[in-house]
């Protein structure tokens, strides 16, 4: 989240799209109905009528992927109604900015795209240089290749007539949205963007995030209390696992992993990876610390430190290194030979579960840590299976629950808050921590042992001391970083230095546990009081980076350092006293750190997003940092029944990776076989892949049998009745469900402009499996699981996988 | 001071964190159940469950698709027919609002389900040593300082805990400030002659399709301890020990339609009391 949960309750307009935070985030609601209470409009976009649009003033029906020409429409409203807020989008956003003259977009394509490789050159897609190499801006918008005009003519294309035919939404519906978001426009009012897997999870997954905030930087939504672009994490910590780098592309802190062909050596990486402006200039000094961190005294000036130990991508799946499907088509073919599953269920939540459980099967070992038995560590005597067949040789490590352990918990809106153990370890059980410390013991032991050993340095070297019952206050205490000579911990990330006098585990949470003691972890910090009325608790927890409660908080004043609103202020410059009032962190150069004198406002104006080389956000995306193109535009989902209704030439992303093993099936556009539209979905009661909830009985009380939503309509077709168990299939598998009859799903009728027909849409939570004390169904002879139907295709970007829609068939049972 | 509870369905998200908070609380036993076509499960309440959100999905006024969350529970009349109907006082209606049940006074006649207007009092038919139980408005909590434990968990404040009449005129307050949002009435203000908890609604109990299951509003502003209290002044004692016999014929006949209902419903769900 670029704001936090409480925040919410400061917005005057909160959009939720992609999103159910009322039944997966349910404690969001507080701060979403104190908006309310305070007179603020709700707005849910979705496919279903979910218990969120149950609480909504306007519920849009917006068909699953159509999310791009709904924005694209609504940010087209914006611009031609002159409703955009012209200073912020100006000053804060790259809108003024030239592109250069070979940049363009034709027929469903950007220049410089290579069929053959299916990528882009993205050398035209970056802005017009001066003879300085600075950037040429035209502040009146008018040139006709700076960065407004172009998206301004692109996004004329999407008329509300075109929008109702792409998202099924009658342009009634999307005027009055527009009319009523558009409010938000308004210098000191504030909208929300509250969104989550509903719109990651698609093959244009990052294209639709960007399609929101395109349209909250023309509104003047990015930086001040109230709005943001905030993105409901899917778990209590996922935030935490991906700031702490749990992904294929980054190591701790955002930053690149290196790359074998680009980064041979640390020279290199800093160089290519260090931008020239923007405070990224400072990444050597956070790399550095994290090398010291982890290699400590043997990562040495003389050894670049320790570079060369890290692994590189590169002999990763195909150059692309392993995301979750490469990583699924290693095991595959046999190029991943043993697997950990830490907390976590791939044989229910994977997508394509069919080509999941093979590459299962083809590992030599697998390892799971968990609380109990789970569909993945019984894959191979699931339905179906012969236990016979597969050699794969599973270990099942009982892990504590969160309740049995000490440790932190970092929500969606940056905040990292300290728990302590409730109760005693059941049984046998072991923390996480003490797992993988006694793992990393034993292999470092078994590499300085071994005579033969490859490589050992890495491991042998590795600073690993966290005592044999590991202590989870020193990994705390390396996270925030130390200074290397005399073991004081750094008061914050402005200390580290890239000279390896400073170790830093991960530099955006620096400053979390600034002293020695556990009265320093200002994790555990709990203060109640809220000194701005804004909700921004800075005496609780802490919130990365530097306890900013909101980010790019320079926007939410004008060039001069006046709040756009001025009762609800993060910041302002007092030009009387010379200084800035702060009720939160500034996010930008408000003090010069060697006069220690503070810098007026017209020293931040031109970098109010300071961690771009430019300074300004991004209407437009320069060099192929997103791979599809600099601006979103729509394309249809893989598997989709209607042709693109607005670059028929072009149906999907034309960079995404197609995988072609014998189980990766697709559905064809306008499939006969496969006629229907399928979504996917979670419900409060139950957890991500049901592991936890379908074990505690009263979790399973509440949703105990697997379920698919279909229309009256669809089953009146089809001669369904309510409760029937229906059998619904895809290209690549089946599912039984037992049916519910429903008004909250139907079908959308959309397609190119007069061609259009009507589709119907059905819904699948994805809770269930085979392991458990509910499986989904009456007995333990199926597999309820509901990723036996989703493609494994991923966003170009991310590849996150297209759960959101895919095309099915559904028979009665 | 006498206390209620507030329940704005309006501002309920149907997440059923009440439903577990109350099991947890009192400990009750998780319950096998089927799938359940308006999503309410389960679908009685028992004595494993003393409270439950039923699901409404009806249009709304506009002709829109709407959904209503409504959770159910003893409503705590302030002059309940169960206490009237109880033969031995093992149920009490206590001066700070939960009315209450004393195990070891009861001797089993199940005259409260019987006077309930609400079907309330739940019996424990799977046990040796049956009891009734039913939603306690945790008056144990209460009696140390603690809200009960659904509006204690309650995230959206859907659940407000008070004292009775200020709650009352909360209720009427928000009717006045936000005249679409509700159904111009506080179930429970006046209704069986007032009761703790309080309903603000967006549509009548008739509108929603339950004032025949357990939002009644054929009742009118009679207390209900009335009519207990008529009855029981007529039966003598001796007449108990009969009818202590002939309701347990009834026991099982009712258990018979039980399992038959059960039965029925395994083939035909979705069917809600």
């Amino acid at each position: 989240m670029t704001n936090h949960w409480n925040d919410l309750a400061n917005s005057d307009c909160i959009f939720i799209v992609g999103a159910n935070p009322a039944e997966n985030h349910p404690i969001s609601f507080k701060h979403v109905s104190a908006a309310l209470n305070k007179g603020a409009k709700l707005i849910v976009a979705d496919p279903r009528f979910t218990r969120s649009a149950s609480q909504a003033d306007m519920y849009v029906r917006l068909r699953p992927g159509s999310d791009i020409a709904l924005f694209n429409c609504l940010s087209n409203y914006v611009i031609q109604n002159n409703l955009f807020h012209k200073d912020y989008v100006i000053h804060y956003t790259n809108a003024s900015f030239l592109v250069k003259p070979g940049f363009s977009f034709q027929d469903g394509l950007f220049s410089g795209f290579d069929p053959a490789k299916k990528a882009y050159d993205f050398s035209t897609w970056d802005y017009e240089l001066d003879a300085k190499g600075e950037p040429v801006t035209d502040p009146t918008l008018q040139h006709p290749h700076c960065v407004f005009q172009l998206l301004k003519q692109e996004f004329s294309r999407y008329t509300p007539e075109l929008a109702e035919s792409v998202t099924g939404v009658p342009k009634e519906q999307i005027l009055a949205l527009a009319q009523l978001y558009s409010a938000t426009g308004q210098p000191g009012k504030a909208g929300t963007i509250m969104y989550a897997m509903g719109a990651t999870q698609h093959s244009t997954g990052v294209q639709i995030i960007r399609s929101y905030s395109i349209l909250q930087l023309l509104l003047g939504n990015m930086g001040v209390p109230g709005g943001g672009i905030n993105a409901l994490r899917g778990e209590s910590n996922v935030q935490g696992s991906t700031d702490m780098a749990l992904l294929f592309h980054v190591v701790p802190g955002y930053m690149a992993i290196p790359n074998a062909a680009n980064h041979p050596t640390l020279k290199d990486y800093l160089e290519k990876e260090t931008p020239k402006a923007s405070f990224w200039t400072n990444k050597p000094k956070f790399f550095i610390s994290l090398l010291k961190a982890w290699w400590l005294d043997a990562a040495t000036p003389e050894n670049n430190f320790a570079y060369d130990y890290l692994p590189k991508i590169g002999k990763g799946y195909e150059g692309g290194g392993y995301s979750w499907l490469p990583m699924m088509q290693a095991m595959y073919t046999g190029g991943i030979k043993g697997l950990i599953a830490w907390g976590m269920n791939p044989a229910v939540g994977s997508s394509n579960l069919n080509h999941t459980y093979a590459a299962l099967a083809n590992l030599e070992w697998l390892a799971a840590f968990d609380l109990w038995e789970t569909e993945t560590s019984i894959f191979w005597k699931r339905p179906g299976a012969n236990p016979k067949e597969i050699k794969t040789e599973v270990f099942l490590f009982p892990a504590v629950d969160a309740l049995e352990k000490e440790g932190s918990i970092s929500n969606s809106g940056r905040w990292i808050q300290w728990r302590y153990q409730a109760v005693k370890a059941h049984g046998d059980a072991k923390s996480d921590l003490w797992y993988v410390n006694r793992l990393a013991q034993e292999l470092k032991k078994l590499y300085k042992e071994d005579p033969k050993a490859v490589c050992p340095q890495p491991i042998v070297n590795l600073n690993w001391n966290y005592g044999d019952d590991p202590d989870v206050h020193l990994v705390a205490k390396e996270i925030n970083g130390f200074t290397v000579a005399d073991r004081k911990q750094v008061p914050n990330f402005l200390a580290l230095k890239d000279d390896g006098s400073t170790a830093c585990g991960c530099w955006i949470y620096s400053g979390f546990y600034p002293g020695p003691d556990k009265k320093d972890n200002k994790a555990a910090a709990r203060d109640k009081k809220d000194p701005s009325g804004l909700g921004l608790y800075p005496g609780w927890a802490f919130a990365w980076p530097v306890n900013r409660r909101i980010i790019y908080n320079r926007c939410s004043v004008d060039a001069n350092g006046q709040p756009w609103n001025p009762a609800k202020t993060l910041v302002r410059w007092d030009a009387a006293a010379n200084k800035w009032i702060r009720n939160d962190v500034p996010d930008f150069k408000w003090i010069d750190p060697a006069t220690k004198t503070e810098v007026p406002p017209e020293g931040s104006v031109k970098a109010a997003y300071l961690m771009l080389p430019e300074g300004r956000a991004r209407l437009f995306v320069p060099k192929g940092a997103t791979r599809e193109g600099p601006y979103p535009v729509h394309y249809e989902a893989l598997e989709c029944p209607f042709i693109n209704p607005v670059y028929p030439k072009q149906q999907s992303n034309p960079v995404v990776k197609i995988w072609k093993s014998k189980l990766d099936q697709y559905a064809q556009i306008c499939d006969p076989l496969y006629p229907y539209i399928a979504t996917t979905f979670r419900v409060t009661e139950h957890w991500q892949t049901g592991a936890l909830t379908r074990n505690l009985p009263w979790q399973a009380q509440l949703f105990p049998e697997m379920f698919v939503e279909i229309s009256p309509k669809l089953a009146k077709d089809k001669g369904i009745k309510a409760g029937d168990w229906v059998k619904v299939s895809s290209a690549r598998g089946s599912v039984l469900a037992r049916a519910q009859v429903t008004n909250r799903v139907g079908a959308f009728r959309c397609g190119q402009p007069g061609m259009e027909t009507t589709v119907e849409m059905v819904a699948l939570p994805w809770h269930f499996g085979f392991a458990g004390l509910v499986t989904g169904g009456p007995d333990k002879k199926q597999n309820y699981a509901t990723n036996q139907l989703t493609p494994a295709v991923g966003d170009a970007n991310t590849m996150i996988p297209e759960y959101k829609v895919f095309l099915v068939n559904l028979e009665k049972a | 001071m006498s206390k209620g509870m507030l329940i704005d369905t309006t501002r309920c998200i149907g997440c059923r964190a009440c439903q577990t908070a109350c099991k947890s609380w009192n400990n009750l036993p998780g319950i096998q159940t089927s799938f359940s076509d308006s999503w309410s499960n389960p679908r009685y309440l028992s004595a494993a469950d003393f409270t439950r959100i039923i699901f409404r999905e009806q249009n709304k006024p506009d002709g829109t698709v709407g959904w209503y969350f409504i959770k159910r529970q003893c409503m705590h009349c302030n002059d309940p027919a169960c206490v009237s109907a109880c033969p031995v006082g093992a149920l009490q209606k206590l001066a700070s609002g939960p009315v209450v049940y004393d195990d070891s006074k009861c001797i089993g006649c199940r005259y409260c389900m019987m006077a309930c207007p609400f079907q309330i009092p739940k019996f424990q038919w799977d046990s040796a040593v049956p009891y009734i139980r039913k939603c306690t408005f945790c008056a144990d909590r209460q009696a140390v300082g603690l809200e009960p434990a659904c509006s204690a968990t309650c995230p959206t404040g859907a659940l407000l805990f008070g004292d009775r009449d200020k709650l009352i005129a909360e209720a009427w307050n928000r009717i006045r400030q936000s005249p679409q949002r509700y159904h111009k009435e506080v179930y429970g203000d006046k209704i069986a002659g007032g009761t703790a908890k309080l309903y603000l609604t967006a549509l009548g109990f008739e509108a929603l399709g339950l004032n025949h299951r357990g939002f009644r509003t054929d009742l009118g502003d009679t207390p209900q301890g009335v009519y207990g209290r008529e009855w029981m002044g007529k039966v003598p004692l001796v007449a108990l020990g009969v009818g202590s016999l002939t309701l347990g014929l009834y026991a099982l006949n009712r258990r018979r339609a039980q399992v038959a209902l059960a039965e029925a419903e395994a083939k035909q769900p979705g069917k809600e009391v």
